[in-house]
Parts: C-alpha cells; sequence; structure tokens
C-alpha cells in the first residue's frame, strides 16, 4: 500500500509541475505602492482569439501604466472547480484588482467578492454585479451587426451560416444581430445557425461548418473562441469563405478569412484601472464597462488580399454602418431572450 | 425539402458521421484488446492528447504525416506503460490510476506544447492527409462522397476494425487475451504469463488511443490545439462496453454516436423548430438509452479491474 501511495504522490507531483502556469510580474516588495492586478485567462495567451486579445490589451495598459499598476498574468483555468480557488487565492494575497476573463467567472467573483470587500473584481462578460465587481463586456450586437451586413451583401448564394459555441450572453445578441442586418440588405438570404455547445471543441465544430458549406453556404460568421478555429479550418479545407471574430483570423487562412470583428480591450481595462486609482469604482452605480463600435473597442478586420474584390458600394455600406452605429443613428437592439 | 436538398442532406450528414466517428473508434478499438485483458483504463483521454501532440510535432519537424503517425503510436505505446505499471505491477486502483493518467497527459501535453513552439502569435500548422479519391470514384453520385473522399487513417481505421476482430478470434494470441481476463489463474497454470499479455494489451490500447489523437490533430484538423480530444477518450471506453467487446459492434456504435452528433448540427443548421440545447443533448441521450438496452446483456470479463497476484486467493 506504501508502495501505491508513494507512486500516486509522484503522479501527482508530476501533475502539478507540469500545470501550465505563467507568473511573471508579482511584486512581493511591499513598498511597491503600485496597484497589483491579476488577470485570470481561461485559455492560452496565445490562442489568436478571446484570450490572446485580453493578454495583448492588457500588455498596452500595462506599458503605458508601468509605474501605475503591476500586472500577474494566469493561463488555461477553465474549469469551473479551479477558478474560485484561484481567485480566492489571488485576492487572499493582496491583489487589488482581480480580472476573470470569461463568462463562467460569474458565480466564484460574486462569491469571492463578498468575502474580500476591499478588492476589486472585474468580470469579462455576465448579468450579476456586487459592490466591488464589475463587469466588462463586448457589444458583440454590434459586431454581429456589422458581419450581417457584409455577409449579406457578399454571399453568391444567398445563404450564409453563423456558428457558436453556446446561446448565452453577447453571443445570442451578436447571432440575432447578424441575422437581421444579413435580411436588412438582402431580402432573399437563407441563414443557418449552430452552437456547438462547448468554446473548446474545434473538430466538433468544424464538421459543423462543413455541413453549412456542404448546403451551399458560402460565407460563415463564427462568433469566436477554440471552436472559431475549427470553422476557419472547415473554410480553408473546403475553400469557402468565413469571417473571423476576437482577433485577425486572416494570417490563420489568408485566403479565406475575408474579414472580420477584433477587439480591442485597452481601452476598457484603462477606464477600470482609472476609476480603481480614483476611487471611482465601488461607489459607480453604471457596473457595466462595453466596448464598443463608438469607443473602436469593436473594429472591422481589413480584408487583406480580398481588397480588390470588394466592390466600393460594399465598402460604403460597411462604412455607412459603422459611423451610423458610432453615432448612434443606427441602434442595434439589444436582444432579449 | 426538394428530392435534391434531402439528397445533399444525407450525403453531407452520412460523409461527416464517417469522419466524426473514426477518433472514437480507433481509441475504441484499441480499449478491446486492454479491457478483455482485465484492465479498465480510463486514461484514454490523456493518451490520445498525448498522441495528438506527438502526431503533429513529429510530422510538423520532419515534413513526414507518416512519421507523425509512427510518433504518436510509440508515443501513446509509451505513455500507456505507465498505466500498465501502475495496474498490473504495483497493482494500483484502476480507476484512480487511469483518471490520474488522463489528467497527466492533458496537463503534460499542453506544458510540452508550450516548452517546444514557445509563444507564438502564429500557430504552426501542418498540410494534413489529403482525400483519396481512388482514380475517381469519389466522383460517383452519392456513393462518391460518402465513402471514397476521406483521408487514408479513416480507411486504416475501418480495416483495424477487421484487424482486430481477427487478432482477439483468430489466434491464440487472442485466446490467451480472453483466458487472462476471464480466468487468470487458470491461463497461469497453464503457462500463460498473465501479467505480460496484461502488459502487451495496455501497450496495444495505448497505440490505438495514440493513433486516434493524430488522427485529430494531422488526420481531421492540420495543427495540435489543447482539449482537441474533448471527451473522445471517455466516449470511446463506454462504447467499448456498449459494443460487448466486438469490434464490429464498436464500429456501429462509434457510428452511432457520432450520426447522432452530426445530425443534431445539421438539424441545428436547417433550423428545425426545436430549441438547441435538446438537439445538443441528443447523442448523450441516446448513448443512455442505448446503454439501458444492452446493459442486460452486458457480461464484463470475469476478471475486470481484479489484479492478478499469484499469492493471493
Amino acid at each position: 500500500m506504501g508502495k501505491k501511495t508513494l507512486l500516486l504522490l509522484v503522479v501527482l507531483g508530476l501533475i502539478i509541475s507540469a500545470m501550465p502556469v505563467l507568473a511573471g510580474g508579482a511584486q512581493e516588495d511591499n513598498s511597491d505602492s503600485r496597484l497589483k492586478v491579476a488577470l485570470i485567462l481561461p485559455g492560452k495567451i496565445d490562442d489568436v482569439s478571446w484570450n490572446q486579445a485580453m493578454y495583448d490589451g492588457m500588455k498596452t495598459v500595462e506599458e503605458m501604466y508601468a509605474d501605475k499598476i503591476a500586472v500577474t498574468y494566469v493561463e488555461e483555468v477553465y474549469e469551473v472547480a479551479d477558478i474560485e480557488p484561484a481567485i480566492r487565492d489571488f485576492a487572499a494575497e493582496g491583489f487589488d484588482l482581480i480580472f476573470g476573463h470569461g463568462f463562467q467567472f460569474m458565480e466564484p467573483i460574486i462569491k469571492v467578492a463578498e468575502d474580500f470587500p476591499d478588492t476589486c473584481f472585474a468580470l469579462g462578460t455576465g448579468f450579476k454585479t456586487g459592490k466591488n465587481t464589475a463587469v466588462y463586456d463586448v457589444t458583440l450586437g454590434e459586431g454581429g451587426y456589422l458581419m450581417g451586413i457584409l455577409a449579406g451583401l457578399l454571399t453568391e448564394t444567398n445563404k450564409i451560416g453563423v456558428v457558436g459555441g453556446a446561446d448565452v450572453s453577447e453571443i445570442y445578441r451578436g447571432h440575432e444581430a447578424y441575422k437581421m442586418a444579413a435580411k436588412s440588405v438582402n431580402p432573399k438570404i437563407q441563414i443557418q445557425e449552430l452552437y456547438t455547445g462547448d468554446w473548446r471543441d474545434a473538430a466538433t465544430a468544424k464538421d459543423g461548418a462543413t455541413g453549412m458549406y456542404d448546403s451551399g453556404v458560402d460565407i460563415i460568421w463564427h462568433s469566436g473562441d477554440g471552436i472559431g478555429l475549427g470553422v476557419v479550418n472547415a473554410a480553408k479545407t473546403e475553400n469557402k469563405l468565413a469571417m473571423g471574430n476576437v482577433v485577425d483570423q486572416n494570417v490563420l487562412a489568408p485566403n479565406n478569412i475575408i474579414s472580420g470583428i477584433q477587439y480591442n480591450w485597452a481601452p476598457v481595462i484603462k477606464n477600470i484601472i482609472d476609476d480603481i486609482i480614483n476611487d471611482n469604482f465601488m461607489n459607480r452605480d453604471d457596473k457595466y464597462y462595453w466596448l464598443t463600435v463608438a469607443n473602436e473597442g469593436v473594429q472591422v478586420t481589413p480584408f487583406h488580399s480580398f481588397e480588390s474584390q470588394i466592390s466600393d458600394e460594399v465598402v460604403k455600406t460597411l462604412q455607412d454602418a459603422v459611423t451610423g452605429i458610432s453615432n448612434g443613428t443606427i441602434e442595434v437592439p439589444h436582444f432579449q431572450k | 425539402m426538394s428530392n435534391n436538398l434531402y439528397i445533399d442532406f444525407m450525403i453531407s450528414l452520412l460523409a461527416g458521421t464517417i469522419r466524426i466517428s473514426i477518433p472514437i473508434l480507433l481509441p475504441a478499438l484499441g480499449q478491446i484488446y486492454t479491457q478483455r485483458s482485465g484492465i479498465l483504463n480510463l486514461g484514454v483521454e490523456g493518451i490520445m492528447i498525448i498522441g495528438a501532440l506527438s502526431g503533429f510535432v513529429g510530422a510538423f519537424f520532419t515534413g513526414s504525416l507518416w512519421f507523425g503517425v509512427f510518433s504518436a503510436v510509440v508515443a501513446g505505446l509509451l505513455f500507456s506503460l505507465i498505466m500498465g505499471f501502475l495496474s498490473i505491477t504495483i497493482k494500483a486502483n484502476q480507476v484512480i490510476a487511469g483518471t490520474a493518467l488522463t489528467i497527466l497527459g492533458t496537463s503534460l501535453a499542453s506544458f510540452l506544447y508550450r516548452v517546444i513552439f514557445g509563444i507564438r502569435k502564429l500557430p504552426p500548422i501542418i498540410d494534413s492527409f489529403p482525400s483519396l479519391n481512388f482514380l475517381g470514384l469519389s466522383k460517383i453520385p452519392v456513393i462518391g462522397p460518402i465513402f471514397f473522399n476521406h483521408n487514408i487513417l479513416v480507411y486504416l481505421a475501418l480495416f483495424l476494425v477487421f484487424f482486430t476482430w481477427f487478432v482477439l478470434e483468430k489466434t491464440t494470441f487472442g485466446l490467451k487475451v480472453k483466458a487472462v481476463g476471464e480466468f487468470p489463474r487458470a491461463a497461469d497454470s497453464k503457462g500463460i504469463r498473465v501479467g505480460l499479455i496484461r502488459y502487451i494489451c495496455v501497450a496495444i490500447g495505448g497505440m490505438y488511443a495514440g493513433l486516434g489523437g493524430a488522427f485529430m490533430s494531422i488526420g481531421y484538423m492540420d495543427t495540435y490545439m489543447d482539449h482537441m480530444i474533448a471527451g473522445r477518450g471517455f466516449i470511446a471506453v463506454s462504447v467499448v462496453i456498449f459494443s460487448r467487446w466486438d469490434p464490429k459492434r464498436a464500429l456501429f456504435a462509434a457510428l452511432l454516436f457520432g450520426g447522432a452528433n452530426v445530425l443534431q448540427m445539421r438539424l441545428q443548421s436547417i433550423g428545425v423548430n426545436i430549441p438547441n440545447q435538446f438537439l445538443l443533448a441528443l447523442p448523450y441521450v441516446l448513448t443512455i438509452l442505448v446503454l439501458v438496452g444492452v446493459s442486460k446483456k452486458v457480461a464484463f470479463p470475469s476478471a475486470f479491474t481484479i489484479p492478478y497476484s499469484r499469492n493471493s486467493k
């Protein structure tokens, strides 16, 4: 029995040592007056998607505010069972601000925030807030609207598709706005929609997208994360068009990714940090920080090699929509279920 | 739906079913050997992700897809030996050992990928196995796109169904495997080395799982991603029980699960009026129903999960 226990301990030790935790930049020095910020990411910082965009945004702010903040990053905290201990650890270590970058961080953040009333928490998408927590989110409805216009105008078969991970909050609003906008520019359009039910199973998403292409769809927008890479891969294999989300994914398939949406989180992160420094975080009424088309947090990515194939008319319609959303003449409905 | 659309829908559905079933079928076939010899290996998921990584690394650095396949099979074999050592040599609890192996494999693959490739803006990719077209057979209407438009690993997997059946049913090695799983003491008294046979069966299971992992990274996708196995290893374990350790039935079970998954996606896409949450549950509901249906007939190998020792009674 002793032998077995020992061996399991060795295996366990190996597992722990293999945990891909990146802990850089943590300052243990008490004389450091900078704000201690922790960013907990559910995936990898080079996933060409959700996590990379946030990491890049945080890096930008960190450089800008080198004398004001010190940031610690943790990757791949995905399972709900791991999230609460991770947040609690940072809070107990005296971090001032903790970012949980994803919908699944909502319940743990609300729970831990009650136990650490002096610590600030920022939740990436969600709908629950407390005194010391806030939500930062992206108006994916606006992004989806722009993608819908593009897809509706660019399709030759009048069949377009949209693939998402799960039918939740902003993803749902992005999809609904996409469908609405596509119908508004192309009344004959047929739209296929698919939720794969998770964020990471790229192979399943690839097959779902392949099925859409099989049935005559010629352009698909995906609403992001690991499954989005499956859609990109399907476009490449089938040699059809797709549009990316979160970061400019043209690099993944230069002949197939015609455009997409990219997020620039930096302005929102900067807002949150400014509010904390100016003591305006806990006492504000509006607990939501939005990334929008107007603040250039949500942008349409360049057409790259497709530049010459896009007619001036399409470019103008898209540009008008961007301007319209920015100055408020176009209001994308806040879709509710 | 008009007739033509209906045919296109069915072609897409069946071709997708075959593609999606293969990464479940391959590890399931391997686990038939392992489980028949009396070992439950819940580490399949971890072995598959190690296989996916090794296959990709092998193919990426040599430029040869077949070397990638070879690396994945070898890595699967070596990694599964940990399970062999834990469950056979030191007779640890197989459920715990297997679960630990899955956690180890998942974390180790993620860690090694970062060590090998570092942090990069652009993920490394390879050209994955192309579809064969069998001298134009893929152009035959309906049949072509369903059966003759897959890559070579798909046909290799189908061949392995026959091969696995042959080895287990028609060779003395197969007989030894079953003897060891059913009545290890009797096998031992006949001079069959119980531990060795079990080690071999665990290793074969590891090789098949490694191949299944490689199918994901260099056969179906063209890169490695963490979590790309996404539970297929565990589904494979249930497919083995569901098929009552028979390779032919394992093929049907894998097709059934894959088919249900593809069907729910196609139905969602064409916009049937059922909430997507119900459709997403379809493959799992189906699995539970079939498991309930066959559970009365399932006869586990008598020595299943029981470590063998000459000294104990």
